[in-house]
């Protein structure tokens, strides 16, 4: 583990709408080391696609407006960088597998067609010309990485033909093509079944391991998260409420929130399903005040509206962003 | 109390309508050039219902002749200049609209309820016989052009506007048909609609208040789409002597009495013909802004 | 069939002829479910167990096999179906998000059931209406008037819930009810469907893939493999001691979130290969391909199902007294 890699300082991005101003994104504090795994643990609506978006500076910027904060990639700012460097960096250094492989994949070309373009590209990008065959050999031995039986064959089919399963290999295929350093993996399973997804996970875990990239783990499942990534933040509302190495803070989480979500998943222990989180994500419009899980937590003090908490040391590595944990009370 | 439970109601579904209505507009209002043509539409509109009290030659518009001021030049006096018998081309342009204006409203009020009927019945019953029958008579209208059947209509009958209104419905009614049967034939897989049927409702209730409201946004969004296309084809028809017959002042009428002048005495042909062009670039407009409108926004 | 079972399914069938093929959606299923029981059915695609429920709720009609519903036969599709079937079976669908219309209110979306079969005069309507979001812990005046798109995901299945009892049901179909929602708002309708099935003796058919959830809602739990079950037992039977592969593989597949979870998985079975497609079921035992622990027998026949203690019953030939590999 190196050092850091993407560093999302204070991040503030809104969408402007109809009724006014979404106010998503409240100051996200993010990093990635090289070679970690990161998990981005959220809800609907919580912002983690956002993030990524931005990161990816995917975000569509008429109704999207970035109002504050950085994003650090090996000492440059995303958000700085020119057209030109944003495209070279999204061909190097940068690469992403969303949730849902058939709008990834193009149904009209073969499979080959797609994954040829993308390591031609990253070659040509990289100064390198590779001959037909070099390109072709490349695809292979990607799609026989990620556990593709019969490459040669998938290199024909079309994405229709192929089951969930097969396309999301294949995504992680093209995804892992470039070398690239730092992937984001935005609910990558979440579609498929459980038995496919266990599989994908290792193969994905075992790859990533293999040439030291870094994963910024975006899902809803902390099952997910627990078993892939070495540390974890929890998000809420467009702010990381929590964060620190993986099994020590889902086995003891500290924040109401994180205690709540672990509370809401039901357990093969069979104890029962805990209630859930009363209350309901915030209107992005009028925000509450403070820190933004304050109405819906039950440990809510005086302090918690008026003031965002900033994190708190548990630990070294385990943060909260909770009044519980320190400043004035 | 029963009477206060429908004011609830009604108060409640009015505040939704009007949010929406709020909504719909800043979507609106958001593409200039939609505004613009709703501008514009209004404009027309209001001159054609207040037409005989703001030309400056009402009387122009009916059997009126004046050759000393034949075949003028467009003047401070007469806007667009006059026609071949002294006729103030403004004046008649404006109550021309009256016409046009008519002609889209009756057609589309003739043709798009059938239409919608039909494909809301096909399309529920789709892959019966009742799609299969619905269908081709669907695709029998659909297939001869519009303009030659419309043709071929008023011919049989005597040429007057409301031959025409008819003619025109009865080849436009095919494709509200075609739409909301593709509408219906995919909402009817929703599985609210499941949910209706499993629960035991009537097929009409189904049709009419389970898929006819998710419906009803394209089919508005085309039909002011078309406004612009049927005015063009009643202008056609008038303008090859099947629609308003002269002395009145129909835009296409005028455009062919007119023409006989080109290229000398052009104003009696152009600005009757800029007149229609106007209108359907305006309507077009609005259109497009209607389909921003109803259009989903993620984000 | 049991005295107490209040739906069973004998033999169901149900195939999909298709221009690739026969698509055999269900294969031959048959399942008792006792009055008052939670019976979760678990699957992966293809596992047939929507289109299970969808023929229990009239959606198909089974291409032979029967299903029975207090005694009496009602396998055919709901057009066929009598008004008082439609009143004791209903259904809530995964997908919150469509299954109410959006041009509509919460209020309209409810009186239909009431209309269509005829349940009070318009002001009992409205009574019963308001009763019926106070039982799925929705307070009424906020939520009657709105359209769907104005309310939350997991309070848009609580109304969904609420349409489904409205008919004063005996027997609710749900499938993947909660898959769509976030777990923080999954906990509060799975502990309302629970109790409203102690207050008003309701019996569930409760699909999903999630077998963590399963554990904590099912009485029974019956799994699904291309269209045939694997095994039935009941539920803390099942968890402590999975017999046939399949479900061994599938449990060591979830994803936990604590230590002690991880010690209640079997060990880990790595599964491989993909899923094969209903058209192209494997001859012999379906799941024989994928199987680690696959005899010879298992690509020839495919094996019966065999009774064991407690009422679990297994589809496996590991367990039915033929040939075993230690």
């Amino acid at each position: 583990m190196g050092d850091r890699l993407l560093d999302i300082k204070d991040l503030h991005v809104g969408f402007r709408v109809f009724e006014g101003n979404l106010r998503v994104l409240n100051g996200v504090q993010l990093d990635v080391k090289q070679g970690e795994r990161v998990g981005l643990v959220g809800e609907t609506g919580c912002g983690k696609t956002t993030t990524v978006k931005s990161i990816l500076r995917v975000l569509p910027m008429p109704p999207a407006q970035i109002t504050g904060g950085r994003i650090m990639y090996r000492e440059r700012d995303i958000l700085e960088m020119s057209r030109g460097a944003m495209t070279a960096l999204r061909r190097h250094e940068l690469t992403a597998v969303f949730q849902d492989p058939l709008q990834s994949l193009n149904p009209v070309f073969t499979i080959g067609t797609q994954l040829r373009d993308i390591v031609k590209d990253s070659a040509i990008g990289r100064g390198k010309r590779l001959t037909r065959r070099a390109v072709e050999a490349r695809c292979i031995q990607a799609l026989r990485e990620t556990g593709m039986p019969d490459p040669e064959r998938i290199m024909t089919n079309y994405p229709v033909q192929l089951s969930g399963g097969m396309r999301q290999r294949i995504c992680i295929a093209e995804a892992l093509s470039t070398n690239a350093n730092l992937m984001l993996a935005d609910e990558p399973t979440t579609n498929l079944d459980v038995t496919i997804q266990d599989q994908i996970l290792r193969k994905l875990d075992q790859l990533v391991e293999d040439k030291g990239a870094s994963v910024v783990m975006i899902t809803h499942s902390m099952g997910v998260v627990r078993d892939m990534t070495q540390r974890v933040n929890i998000m809420y509302a467009g702010n990381i409420v929590e964060t620190g190495p993986t099994r020590k803070l889902l086995k003891n989480p500290k924040h109401p929130y994180t205690q709540g979500l672990m509370a809401s998943v039901p357990k093969l222990t069979g104890e029962g399903v805990s209630d859930g989180i009363a209350g309901r994500i915030p209107n992005y419009l009028e925000p509450p005040s403070g820190c933004r899980f304050h109405p819906r937590c039950p440990y809510q003090m005086s302090a918690c509206s008026d003031e965002a908490p900033p994190f708190f040391d548990i630990t070294d590595a385990h943060k909260v962003a909770c009044y519980l944990y320190g400043g004035e009370k | 109390m029963e009477g206060e439970e429908r004011l609830g109601d009604l108060r409640a579904t009015l505040i939704q309508k009007r949010h929406g209505l709020a909504r719909g507009w800043y979507k609106f209002s958001r593409n200039r050039l939609s505004v613009l043509g709703l501008i514009v539409l209004l404009i027309i509109t209001m001159a054609a219902i207040l037409a005989p009290y703001i030309t400056p030659y009402p009387g122009h518009a009916k059997a009126y002749t004046n050759f000393q001021d034949a075949g003028k030049p467009p003047s401070l006096e007469h806007f667009f200049g006059t026609d071949r018998v002294g006729r103030d081309i403004f004046s008649r342009v404006i109550f021309g609209y009256r016409f046009s204006l008519t002609i889209g409203i009756v057609v589309l009020a003739l043709g798009v309820a059938p239409g919608v009927i039909l494909g809301l019945v096909t399309g529920y019953h789709q892959g019966t016989w009742i799609e299969t029958v619905g269908m081709r008579i669907t695709d029998i209208f659909l297939a001869v052009p519009p303009l030659v059947l419309a043709l071929a209509i008023t011919a049989m009958l005597t040429p007057n506007l409301m031959n025409q209104m008819m003619a025109i419905a009865l080849v436009w009614w095919p494709w509200y048909s075609r739409l909301v049967f593709a509408l219906a034939s995919s909402l009817r897989n929703e599985y609210f609609v499941r949910e209706a049927e499993l629960t035991g409702a009537s097929t009409l209730h189904i049709m009419f208040k389970e898929i006819l409201p998710n419906c009803l946004a394209p089919v508005l969004t085309k039909m002011t789409l078309d406004m612009g296309i049927v005015i063009l084809l009643g202008a056609t028809l008038s303008f090859i002597g099947l629609g308003v017959q002269p002395p009145k002042p129909g835009l296409g009428t005028m455009v062919a009495e007119g023409a006989k002048r080109l290229p000398g005495e052009w104003w009696g042909t152009i600005f009757p013909a800029l007149a229609i062009v106007v209108v359907i670039l305006a309507f077009n407009l609005v259109g497009d802004g209607l389909r921003d409108v109803f259009a989903v926004e993620e984000v | 069939m049991s005295a107490m079972s209040i739906l069973a399914l004998e033999e169901l069938v149900k195939h999909f002829p298709t221009k690739r093929g026969v698509v055999r959606a269900v294969d031959g299923i048959s399942l008792d479910i006792a009055a008052g029981d939670t019976l979760g059915l678990v699957g992966e695609s293809g596992s047939g167990k929507t289109t299970t429920a969808q023929c229990v709720v009239g959606i198909y009609p089974p291409t032979s096999g029967r299903i029975v519903f207090e005694g009496v036969p009602i396998g055919m599709a709901f057009k066929q179906r009598s008004k008082e079937l439609k009143r004791k079976i209903r259904i809530v669908f995964q997908d919150p998000g469509s299954s109410l219309n959006p041009k509509r209110t919460i209020k309209q979306i409810l009186s239909v059931p009431l209309q269509v079969h005829g349940i009070g005069t318009r002001q009992d309507r409205l009574n019963l209406m308001n009763h019926l979001l106070e039982m799925v812990e929705l307070p009424p005046a906020d939520y009657l008037h709105k359209h769907p798109q104005a309310i939350g995901g997991g309070e848009k299945q609580m109304v969904a819930i609420a349409r489904a009892l409205a008919t004063n049901p005996r027997f609710i179909v749900l499938d993947e009810p909660t898959s769509a929602l976030d777990v923080s708002v999954q906990g509060k309708i799975i502990n309302v469907l629970i109790r409203l099935r102690e207050e008003l003796g309701l019996t569930y058919l409760f699909i999903t893939h999630d077998l963590s959830l399963m554990r904590n809602v099912a009485t029974r739990v019956a799994i699904m493999y291309l269209g045939k079950l694997c095994e039935v037992a009941r539920t803390a039977a099942f968890f402590r001691s999975p017999l046939h592969p399949y479900t061994r593989m599938l449990l060591s597949s979830i994803p936990v979130v604590t230590d002690e979870e991880e010690v209640l998985k079997p060990k880990k079975i790595v599964s491989q290969g993909e899923i094969p497609s209903p058209v192209d079921v494997p001859p012999g035992c379906s799941f024989h391909l994928r199987c680690p622990e696959r005899l010879p027998i298992c690509s020839e026949v495919d094996p019966e199902m065999t009774a064991h203690e407690d009422g679990r019953v297994v589809r496996c030939h590991l367990f039915n007294g033929s040939e075993r590999a230690c």
